[in-house]
């Protein structure tokens, strides 16, 4: 038998499941992915089934549309003062709570067209602080300092998110509702409630499972 | 040109050199394609290494911060893990390699496994209730929780007793009713240990963790099999010693490192890496065939010779064979079927906690840790000193028995 007809499929063979191994053929983006920038509503190729970006900004955009047409805020004589108290996080993905309210009050702020004014207790102590050193004398006022000037609330805008999770072989479950209500700090009611859900669901690879 | 055409002396000589070839690849590729007999744990204190990583240095670095008392490093540090931990990576070049044959597990991106997620969600809840936000510590609690679903068998999934019973801690403080987390808490413990109804009142929560905690190690012929080592620790609970001794705090242990970690059952990559013994193991058998009968037929060839007749096709056989058998050997050598043993190595072995009214201000005491047998173990007693906070904010407290 002819030595040239026998070597050349073992070494062929070779040639081939040993290329596999040497190159990155099948290796996405082998130099990486340069960096994008996207909308904030925009969902990106980092992922998962919690809260995130464009969640944050969808519901938030929602609320402060749905806000800004109650009877309340649209046809109030002079604008409501609103307190803002911290979101309380029923779910299982920590977050940060403030930016939900931060970006409320920016979106009402900058749509309401001085239709409803925020109250910033957050700065409270320094407010106190400042009134107390005018009183005193050592720093200069523009006004009587000794009138009580800082504003009391007339809503007090605050919101829950809720979770329910489920894990199966199957893959990742997680639905958030999102609820944000305004309440009357004279009488109590809740003169305005909304929501928006969002579920998500994946199974990540399988050398994770 | 045919063999049959060759002179005599360069048959000879072709027939010793297919000899020696054949007896090179089946003596020297055989040892590339065996995997070592005894289980090889990873060692303790790897230094920084590639991104791939970058989630175990994290929590490596967190709970050793958590320990020296820098909890902003820890935060720091456990965020950028979580970042990772808490999405889902799919469609991930790594991974698909990792599952490949010629890949070892090892090249994906550590997450770790579900008690290793756990705790660094535990930390991180621990951090967030110390911050004041035991909303975002309950959403840890819950994650953790989350991240042990999904064992094989039922019983041992989310089975965390400590996560449990914070969590409805957690709620009971925001005013919520903890009652049904309480009650599973409870169910998980068992008969082990009477859960404490919950002091909404407490100002102190008391954190305390002791042993080492399980280790990973590839066993199985080829390293395919990941397995547990877990040492168990003398320690067997403690408790804290305060006012002199008129306030004494159990720490009992809620929970163990090593129980969760043995008792998850397999995971789908153990049978990817299962699948990539088989192959391993056939492949080199294979090999092995190959280059036996390469070696006969080289010796048969070169018996023909001797006699004086053609051993041109034995001559060929005994080349392709061992090709192919040197090929098969290059290709088992080439199949990585280890299970990826990188693991976060300063984990305790168990998990305490404890919930006290204590006043504001300065207390010294002693943290005592117990045997078996529930005898001090003295040269493991500590003194401490808390400074528990005025305000409603909790004071939270997070003693270890580990160095770093």
């Amino acid at each position: 038998m002819p030595l040239p007809r026998l070597l050349p499929p073992p070494v062929l063979l070779a040639a081939a499941l040993l290329g596999g191994c040497a190159t990155s053929e099948g290796v996405r983006n082998p130099s990486g992915v340069p960096v994008t920038e996207l909308r904030p509503d925009e969902r990106g190729f980092v992922a998962g089934t919690g809260i995130e970006a464009q969640d944050m900004v969808a519901v938030t955009d929602r609320m402060a549309r749905s806000i800004l047409g109650i009877p309340q805020i649209a046809r109030a004589a002079n604008p409501p003062s609103v307190v803002l108290e911290p979101v309380v996080n029923n779910t299982r993905f920590p977050v940060n709570k403030d930016i939900f309210l931060t970006r409320l009050r920016t979106q009402l702020n900058s749509k309401a067209a001085g239709r409803v004014s925020f109250l910033d207790r957050d700065l409270m102590k320094t407010l106190q602080r400042e009134r107390e050193l005018k009183r005193s004398g050592q720093v200069t006022a523009s006004a009587d300092p000794n009138v009580v000037e800082f504003g009391g609330a007339d809503y007090f805008l605050t919101g829950k998110l809720d979770g329910m999770s489920t894990r199966t072989a199957a893959g990742t479950s997680d639905y958030v509702l999102y609820s944000f209500r305004l309440t009357d700090a004279r009488t109590s009611r809740i003169v305005w409630e909304d929501s928006a859900e969002i579920k998500k669901q994946g199974l990540e690879d399988a050398a994770y499972r | 040109m045919r063999l049959t055409a060759r002179p005599r002396g360069l048959r000879r000589a072709a027939g010793r050199s297919l000899q020696l070839l054949a007896l090179l690849g089946a003596a020297g590729l055989t040892g590339c394609a065996t995997a070592p007999d005894e289980p090889r744990a990873a060692v303790r204190g790897e230094p920084a290494g590639p991104e791939r990583d970058r989630v175990l240095h994290a929590c490596r670095a967190a709970a050793t911060a958590l320990r020296t008392g820098d909890y902003a490093g820890a935060k720091v540090r456990l965020d950028d893990a979580l970042a990772r931990l808490g999405g889902l990576i799919v469609d991930d070049a790594a991974a698909a390699r990792a599952r490949s044959l010629f890949a070892a597990e090892d090249t994906k991106v550590f997450l770790g496994e579900p008690y290793e997620r756990v705790m660094a969600y535990l930390y991180r809840g621990i951090l967030y209730w110390r911050d004041g936000e035991p909303d975002n510590a309950r959403a840890c609690f819950r994650s953790g929780q989350f991240n042990d679903a999904g064992a094989r068998e039922e019983r041992y999934s989310s089975d965390y007793v400590l996560l449990e019973y914070l969590e409805g801690l957690a709620t009971a403080k925001l005013q919520g009713d903890g009652a049904d987390a309480l009650a599973r808490a409870r169910a998980l413990a068992g008969e082990r240990f009477r859960l404490p109804d919950y002091a909404t009142g407490a100002n102190v929560l008391i954190f305390a963790e002791y042993g080492y905690g399980p280790r990973k190690v590839a066993a199985g012929p080829y390293g395919e099999q990941l397995r547990f080592q877990v040492q168990d620790s003398p320690s067997r609970s403690a408790r804290l010693v305060l006012q002199e001794g008129r306030m004494v705090v159990p720490l009992p242990a809620y929970d163990d490192l090593g129980f969760q970690a043995t008792t998850r059952g397999g995971r789908v990559m153990d049978h990817i890496l299962g699948r990539k013994a088989v192959f391993k193991a056939a492949t080199d058998a294979a090999a092995d065939v190959a280059l036996a009968g390469s070696v006969i037929a080289a010796d048969q060839a070169h018996r023909r010779d001797h006699r004086g007749k053609d051993g041109g096709g034995a001559e060929a056989a005994a080349v392709g064979l061992g090709v192919l058998g040197v090929l098969g050997k290059v290709v088992s050598a080439a199949t990585r079927p280890e299970a990826d043993t990188r693991q976060w190595d300063n984990l305790p072995q168990r998990l305490s906690f404890a919930a006290v009214r204590l006043p504001p201000g300065e207390h010294a005491g002693r943290l005592e840790f117990l045997d078996r047998e529930g005898r001090v173990l003295t040269a493991r007693t500590r003194s401490v000193s808390l400074h528990v906070a005025p305000g409603d904010r909790d004071t939270v407290l997070f003693f270890s028995e580990l160095p770093r």
